[in-house]
């Protein structure tokens, strides 16, 4: 079992906003893990994660989605 | 101190004020503090006085006027006078007992003569410690003792160190009118089971002291006294061999023996030590403070020193005993490096290897970039270490990807409790235990893995205290002697918050939180969200029971209790972090504790209890790839622009890589090459699989460690380590304790850590000049906040601080967020339970959970070199009975333990600590494999690993000669990489 970094990242992100939107508006909790990813993400993570946004499209829940457009565009 | 009143200069101590009853502050004597840690005062100080601070008595002992605190005895009180009673049976690590009847005297207005250590002072008294008569009387005390003790005092091995001998000295006894050749004990035979320490009950007095440490001190009941009269003995277990018994072997009875009965093997083979120097243990998170005893720069023996503010005087077998592996032959003291990891290591010089992995570092960042490579720092080394290598990565790496092994721990903590109090330690002193009226124990084996804080944590549960323990397994708290938890929430692994919100929901549902303190101390719009929120009925306890599996009445009798009986205080370890919700869970903790007003004060807190010696330090030190020393964010302009101005370098203001990120990168060749100080990932961390491929991948692995660990295998740079005897330096305990490690003796390699640390930054072109560690606290203090007012001259003076240690607070901080907390208003957190992916499945039925033993620290690569690998020579897998039935497992067995990540073998334990369902088993020995089960799900704010849920399955072995396939392949590797050492 190994997963590859991009799988990983997912993963990760959408941990993220399932635990940290909570008891938000969508607004807010997409604001909440914009400001986690970018806290804690080192750039070249962001930066893989939203390069291969298409390719993971379907694995990433909707709050991570919106959070990671707002991402790529700071990047 | 308080000393003799003709010694006492009225102008300044206060002391020519007082009278009986009631003095003002200042405060002339604490008891506690004000006391010569290396004196023995007989009896201890009345810590639970109930009359008010600086409230003294006077007495007259032999003409002299003693001001002491109402409840101490006249044994002590002569003592803190310089008129030292002789004394056997007495030593004020214990209770008085009264036996010896050697420290008798006479009391004015008394009959007879009363024993001075089971005498209490009081007011008036006038107490004569030496005449004819009771020097009589000691003499034939003494004089019965030795008709019954061998005379070998020349060759005996606590010649120097013996209270029987010195007493037949100070009692003047001269002959023994009885003879010697009447009934005795002189041929009864020794017990050496133990491989520390011996027993040779010949040379017994029968004063008990052993018996109460192991009762009192440590806690564990396994000495007694058998028989009566003539055939009274000490007694391990049911008079049985000491290695056979119950004992722990903390030593609390070989330091408390006043004769050679109980003594070190060490100090038997070489003799008694001929200086010492106080020190800090380099084990666990206690940190307690020890007297190295030396002879030339050789450690004879490890005594827990009494001065020692988190131990106050206790210790447990690794930091008493397991310190032979700083000699062990497996040390590595050369430098060596080589090109791949298929080839044997060059023996070369430091300026060589320094070169060599500069050079390497340089390639490495020339072809992929500066982002693709990072630092490792350890919670194993000192603060001034872990400070030097997150500089090196920050300064001459020139990129944030530093990290360290609390990555893999507590990093949940440090999120949880900034997010809800706003600091990123916890609250209390391990004395605050003292004070605790109910304690929740959660995901926490303190009587293994903090074994002093643990038998501190039973002697406050044998005076009354309630306990509440929450884990999946029955730890030995949950029941033992005179002990016995009110509640053992036996809950399913995975489902702490879960747990948590249930506790919340019935205090608020029964209306037991604090509404004042929540009102005047926290932030009541986040209270009244959160108190919406865990209202609803999801949270109650009913409907948790369906997936916890703690019985919901069960678990509303432990809220009440924890909400109403008092000071609560909780405890936690890994059991709370290493969770996909570990942060959640720690969030969910201060909450509980916020809506209690179980915080600011003594007897209560939230209480992480720390792995490794300096896992707090390593957080503290900015090892975190996203914080600069001090928890200050490296986004921070003032907080960064003030280190680029200190370091005279520009710092990248984006956070790097976590390990567990360097590991995925690593994987896809993205990131090459890694510097480790005193850690082993490849051991300690989860999906070895993963990890190993990742360290394949590197160009520069450079690894520096006292030996030649897994993660060196797959180095190419391997600088020597030194041991925390071997160097000057700081750990940071669980307490926020600050406490002095010193330098015994010269580093085998030739160099300390830091000097090392200091050489590869010198060869990567960014020079850092310090001449000793002290200069390098001297920075930190400069730069971070709650170390403004920390130096090695103040820790000297005070022996530990607090942090924090500022202008505000130059004497350290003991307890935190006292008038307000940190962030000013305490936050509660939302913390929706969310199940973790891992679950199982008919092919993993079972969950793991791991954890540790008492014998064996962390990855073992220390005490798997001394003798205590007697206690715990392979890692085992406990599981319950009916599991083991289920599948023909006897304990003994070889049974295949496989899971979604990989699969080993080990030998079960079929025991009742488990639950059905529920497996266990420790990681401290590589062989074993237990990170090759365990997987890569992580917390979800942290990335700390998901170590404690492990979907498996497991079965018999028929082939017991088989080895899983990843185990053959370690045994080969390791094979191939110790051949390479001999070249």
């Amino acid at each position: 079992m190994s997963t590859n970094e991009l799988s990983h990242l997912v993963k990760m992100a959408n941990q993220i906003a399932s635990n940290i939107g909570l008891g938000s508006t969508e607004d807010e909790a997409v604001d909440k893990v914009v400001n986690h990813i970018s806290l804690f993400w080192a750039r070249p993570m962001r930066e893989k994660i939203c390069a291969n946004m298409q390719e993971s499209a379907n694995d990433l829940n909707p709050i991570a989605t919106k959070a990671l457009v707002q991402i790529n565009a700071k990047l | 101190m308080l000393q003799r009143s003709d010694s006492v200069n009225p102008d300044t101590s206060g002391l020519s004020s007082l009278g009986t009853g009631t003095v003002a502050a200042p405060m002339i004597f604490d008891p506690r503090t004000d006391i010569d840690p290396d004196k023995d005062y007989g009896t201890p100080a009345p810590t639970n006085d109930p009359t008010p601070v600086g409230e003294l008595i006077t007495l007259h002992i032999d003409g002299n006027e003693v001001r002491v605190p109402k409840g101490t005895s006249v044994l002590r009180a002569a003592a803190m006078a310089d008129i030292n009673i002789p004394k056997l049976c007495a030593t004020d690590s214990l209770e008085a007992f009264g036996s010896c009847r050697l420290c008798l005297v006479q009391i004015e207005g008394r009959r007879g003569y009363p024993a001075s250590c089971t005498t209490p002072a009081e007011e008036g008294m006038v107490v004569k410690t030496q005449n004819d008569k009771v020097a009589k009387l000691r003499r034939n005390i003494m004089e019965m003792y030795i008709s019954d003790h061998p005379l070998d005092c020349l060759t005996c091995s606590a010649n120097g160190d013996c209270e029987l001998q010195d007493m037949a000295g100070v009692v003047g006894l001269r002959n023994v009118r009885y003879g010697y050749e009447g009934d005795n004990h002189l041929d009864a035979e020794k017990d050496e089971s133990n491989p520390y320490f011996t027993f040779d009950p010949s040379k017994c007095i029968v004063c008990s002291r052993c018996v109460r440490a192991c009762e009192e001190t440590q806690g564990t009941f396994a000495l007694t006294i058998s028989s009566r009269g003539f055939e009274s003995k000490v007694s391990a277990g049911q008079d049985q061999a000491f290695m056979d018994s119950e004992c722990v072997s903390c030593g609390a009875c070989v330091q408390a023996c006043p004769t050679a009965t109980l003594s070190e093997k060490s100090i038997i083979d070489k003799g008694q030590p001929e200086h010492s120097v106080i020190t800090t243990c380099a084990y666990c998170g206690v940190g307690c403070a020890f007297k190295a005893d030396m002879k030339g720069d050789e450690v004879v023996r490890m005594t827990p020193w009494k001065g020692g503010k988190a131990n106050r005087g206790h210790s447990c077998v690794k930091g008493r005993f397991a310190f032979g592996y700083a000699t062990h032959g497996d040390r590595i003291t050369t430098p060596m490096i080589r090109d791949s990891i298929d080839e044997p290591w060059r023996k070369v010089s430091y300026e060589e290897a320094f070169s060599f992995a500069a050079s390497r570092i340089k390639g490495i960042q020339k072809e992929f970039g500066r982002n693709s490579v990072g630092g490792i720092t350890s919670s194993r080394c000192t603060n001034e270490e872990t400070y030097l290598v997150q500089k090196l990565v920050r300064a001459a790496f020139g990129n944030n990807n530093v990290d360290t092994c609390a990555r893999v721990c507590h990093s949940p903590t440090g999120f949880g409790l900034k997010a809800t109090f706003g600091e990123s330690a916890g609250t209390q002193t391990f004395d605050s235990v003292e004070k605790t009226d109910v304690m929740m124990v959660i995901g926490a084996n303190p009587t293994d893995a903090h074994p002093v804080f643990g038998s501190r944590m039973k002697k406050r549960l044998r005076e009354g205290a309630k306990l509440i323990v929450v884990d999946p397994r029955s730890i030995d708290l949950v029941s033992g002697p005179h002990v016995k938890a009110n509640h053992h929430l036996q809950l399913l692994p995975g489902t702490n918050v879960a747990f948590i919100n249930a506790m919340a929901h019935v205090i608020i549902d029964e209306g037991l939180e604090s509404t004042t303190s929540i009102q005047e101390r926290c932030d009541v719009e986040s209270f009244e969200a959160w108190k919406a929120f865990i209202s609803d009925k999801r949270h109650s306890p009913e409907e948790t029971e369906k997936y916890s599996g703690i019985p919901a009445a069960e678990l509303r009798a432990a809220a009440r209790l924890y909400a109403t009986a008092g000071n609560g205080a909780i405890y936690y370890g890994l059991g709370v972090t290493e969770h996909s919700q570990g942060s959640s869970m720690v969030m969910g903790i201060a909450n509980l504790a916020m809506l209690t007003d179980n915080i600011g004060r003594e007897g209560v807190g939230v209480n992480p209890l720390r792995g490794q010696n300096n896992v707090q330090g390593s957080c503290d030190m900015g090892s975190f790839p996203h914080e600069l020393p001090g928890y200050r964010h490296i986004s921070g302009d003032e907080v960064r622009t003030q280190f680029e101005k200190a370091w005279n370098v520009t710092l990248d203001p984006e956070p790097g890589y976590r390990i567990t990120n360097m590991l995925d990168a690593a994987v896809e060749g993205t990131y090459k090459g890694l510097y480790v100080q005193g850690e082993d990932i490849a051991q300690s961390d989860p999906n070895t699989h993963h990890v190993e491929q990742a360290l394949k991948n590197l160009d520069c692995l450079i690894v520096q460690d006292i030996f030649l660990n897994e993660t060196a295998k797959f180095a190419h740079v391997f600088l020597p380590g030194s041991s925390f005897l071997e160097k000057d330096g700081t750990f940071t305990n669980a307490e926020r304790r600050i406490s002095p490690v010193r330098k015994v003796m010269e580093p085998l390699g030739g160099l300390s850590d830091w000097e090392v640390t200091l050489g590869l930054s010198k060869a990567l072109g960014y020079e850092m000049n310090y001449n000793h560690p002290s200069e390098i606290m001297d920075e930190i203090a400069s730069l971070t906040p709650t170390f403004e007012r920390v130096s090695y001259e103040r820790l000297d003076q005070e022996g530990s601080l607090q942090w924090p240690c500022n202008d505000e607070t130059p004497n350290g901080t003991p307890i935190m967020h006292i008038e307000e907390y940190t962030r000013g208003k305490g936050n509660f957190a939302l913390t929706e339970y969310v199940p973790t992916e891992e679950k199982v499945t008919k092919r993993f039925p079972m969950l793991l959970t791991t954890g540790r033993i008492l014998s064996q620290y962390n990855v073992g690569a220390q005490t798997r070199r001394t003798e205590n690998s007697s206690w715990h020579g392979e890692d085992v897998l406990e599981i319950h009975p009916h599991d083991a039935e289920d599948r023909g497992i006897v304990t003994g067995d070889k049974i295949s333990l496989a899971s979604r990540a990989g699969d080993t073998q080990l030998r079960a334990l079929v025991t009742k600590r488990m639950q059905p369902g529920v497996v266990y088993t420790t990681f401290h020995h590589p062989e074993s494999g237990a990170n090759i089960i365990t997987t890569d799900n992580s917390d979800w704010a942290t990335n700390c690993p998901e170590y404690k849920v492990t979907a498996v399955q497991v079965n018999k072995v028929l082939n017991t000669e088989d080895a899983s396939e990843w185990q053959a392949q370690f045994a080969a590797f390791t094979k191939e990489q110790l051949a390479y050492l001999d070249n």
